[in-house]
């Protein structure tokens, strides 16, 4: 589960062009869309939906009800386990 | 009308006024001054080139916003280019045709406008907004583009010339123009000296 | 600024019809026809997107590749079937173009060659055309700039042209932000679920004179930025609300003389929204609205132009036109949106657009026979 979590955090900065952030500075539990996270918005969650798919192959339908998965590093790596 | 002040971004250096500022020491030059600058705003990595630039050539500008007033009612942005956002539509087109899906990232930044957004939004400036696409750049339509502007009833008129490729001719020109009493300054001609001059530079 | 004040004043605006061409026809007639009887020009077009989803478009039929090169070319010979070359090749004819995408067929040479190429062909504009491409609020623009040019004396005419087609780049965008209904466009409604993608081109003629019969004045009009996000509308409808404040400002024309307006109602959840609370917050709400999405789907660049041009429509036959898609209201705020068309005098007509990039525009037209 921390290899997805590492991987899932350069898959995070290689989709949304987060160039000054190396996966360390992305912290498991931090809430992605805060001021504390990432300072994230609702098109970058929208990349999300993408990464899903590109990387994992998961369909997400809903974005609306999707929220919840990215809350953070640990809550999408739970998701992606549960779909396996 | 009055320049007030301008600023040039292009791959060798950033300019304010006339004077350089920057000098790029990276090929990725835009991420270059970004850092020099020591810029906190980490929305900049999003960007795509036309805004990355657009907003480093306002940022040069920064001191002359200080003494403006009403500002963020009365002040016009007027940008131009001659490719649109051409690097980032093929950019966009590539997302999806060679990689697996549409990248909603890309696809708001397929617009030219969206860099006036992307200010407004960094200075809370709810003005007149307007991009046109020329062949080239041209001081006398912007010269009627600022009078049309003030005639309405604005007091500033931010510009730019942000064409932006990838490309070793890339270059952003951005000027603030006042409402003035002065009124034989040829500000056309005074446009193509200020550009002219940092395109030799 | 005594003398240009003058000069502002005196010089008007009046507008003509040029040109229309969308899936519900190729002329005003046409146009009228299919607007009476609440036609739609949205169907359901097989494997149009990115995953070969059915989706729901307003298409042209018949346009050959490059479909937008095809589309300028029948617009601009419709022009010239109404107006003298005297009158298009003056000096002081101006021409501009509102286009969001222009013929992206070729974007990796210049999207924006075949637009100059195809007008100086047929047209033979003595200037060269001023494109403008800003989101979906071009053609709003379009218009509000062909008038600053006849007040400042430039041009007594402007061509005035909006036009962009459908194509995978535009409809693979939308979908990836989720933006796109699953149905026929809704605007306004409580079950809209997004836009429904459209294309056309529309040309308007605008003089600075009056002719002796139908006449619509562009009294004043403004843009104005939200400042709030790129691609989402504010919540507050802040750059809206200030755009038409300053339309209203400049028109030196009160909220109670309007009598219809046309909105920009994309029929997302958010765009519809933020409308009504701007006109909400401008005490706007009770005056008859509606949306031509439903008619002509989301056309971008074209949307302004085409819309004004059934602005006008309404306007000469003293008809409201039902807003299609609409049952029920949707938004906070409630919107007095026209659900069947009625016979009434119209006369004073906001016209409002908003975009990406956080671009609003709005615009006064006034009518005068």
């Amino acid at each position: 589960m921390s290899e997805l979590k590492e991987q899932l955090k350069s898959q995070i900065i290689e989709q949304l062009n987060l160039e000054d952030l190396t996966p360390a500075d992305i912290k498991n539990d931090s809430f992605l869309f805060g001021d504390e996270g990432l300072g994230l918005d609702s098109i970058d969650a929208l990349e999300f939906i993408v990464l899903l798919d590109s990387f994992y192959g998961i369909k997400i339908e809903d974005p609306a009800a999707a929220r919840e998965i990215f809350h953070s590093v640990d809550s999408m790596a739970a998701f992606i386990e549960s779909k396996k | 009308m009055k320049i007030i002040g301008h600023s040039y971004i292009n791959p060798k250096g950033a300019f304010l006024n006339g004077q350089n500022v920057l000098i790029a020491t990276e090929e990725n030059y835009l991420k270059s001054y970004f850092s020099e600058l020591e810029i906190d705003y980490s929305k900049f990595y999003k960007m795509d080139l036309l805004s990355k630039a657009a907003f480093l050539g306002d940022y040069l500008l920064r001191n002359s916003y200080k003494d403006l007033l009403n500002v963020e009612n009365e002040l016009q942005f007027v940008f131009a280019n001659a490719s649109s956002s051409k690097e980032t539509d093929i950019r966009f087109i590539e997302s999806y045709e060679h990689k697996k899906n549409p990248s909603p990232s890309l696809f708001v930044y397929t617009l030219p406008n969206i860099l006036t957004g992307e200010l407004a939004i960094k200075h809370k400036w709810f003005g007149e907004n307007i991009f046109y696409i020329l062949t080239k750049f041209d001081s006398d339509f912007f010269n009627d583009q600022i009078a049309m502007s003030f005639l309405r009833g604005n007091e500033y008129c931010l510009c730019g010339w942000v064409e932006m490729t990838g490309s070793p001719e890339d270059e952003c020109f951005m000027f603030l123009v006042a409402k003035s009493e002065v009124v034989n300054e040829n500000l056309s001609n005074k446009l193509n000296e200020i550009l002219n001059n940092y395109r030799n530079e | 600024m005594g003398e240009e004040s003058k000069l502002e004043r005196s010089l008007k605006c009046y507008l003509k019809y040029g040109a229309i061409i969308s899936p519900l026809g190729d002329s005003i007639e046409e146009h009228y026809l299919a607007f009476f009887e609440n036609k739609s020009g949205i169907r359901k077009e097989e494997k149009t997107g990115f995953n070969a989803e059915n989706l729901f478009l307003a298409k042209i039929e018949g346009l050959e590749n490059s479909r937008y090169n095809a589309l300028l070319k029948q617009a601009c010979e419709k022009l010239i079937e109404n107006y003298s070359s005297s009158f298009l090749q003056n000096p002081k004819t101006g021409i501009i173009v509102s286009t969001t995408k222009a013929n992206l067929a070729a974007i990796t040479t210049d999207a924006f060659e075949s637009t100059r190429k195809i007008i100086d062909e047929i047209i033979h504009p003595f200037h060269e055309p001023i494109i403008i491409s800003n989101a979906c609020i071009s053609g709003v623009l379009a218009v509000n700039t062909a008038a600053d040019y006849i007040r400042l004396n430039k041009f007594d005419q402007v061509i005035i042209i909006g036009i962009d087609v459908l194509s995978d780049f535009i409809i693979y965008g939308f979908q990836s932000l989720f933006a796109l209904s699953n149905e026929a466009c809704r605007p306004f409604d409580k079950e809209r679920k997004g836009i429904s993608l459209g294309e056309a081109c529309g040309i308007l003629v605008m003089k600075n004179t009056p002719d002796e019969d139908f006449n619509v004045e562009v009294v004043g009009g403004a843009s104005s930025n939200d400042a709030n996000h790129i691609s989402g509308p504010s919540r507050t409808g802040e750059g809206l609300f200030r755009a038409i404040n300053k339309t209203l400002e400049r028109s030196e024309v009160s909220k109670e003389e309007i009598d219809f307006i046309s909105a920009h109602g994309t029929a997302t959840l958010y765009n519809d929204e933020m409308e009504a609370i701007a006109f909400s917050r401008l005490g706007l709400c009770h005056i008859p609205t509606n949306s031509f999405k439903g008619y002509f789907g989301h056309t971008l660049g074209a949307a302004g132009i085409i819309e004004i041009i059934m602005c006008m429509v309404s306007m000469e036959k003293n008809v409201l036109f039902k807003s299609i898609g609409y049952s029920e209201i949707g938004t906070t705020e409630t919107l007095n949106v026209i659900s069947e068309n009625r016979n009434m005098e119209v006369n004073t007509v906001l016209k409002t657009a908003s975009g990406f990039g956080g671009g609003n525009a709005a615009v006064l037209l006034k009518c005068i026979q």
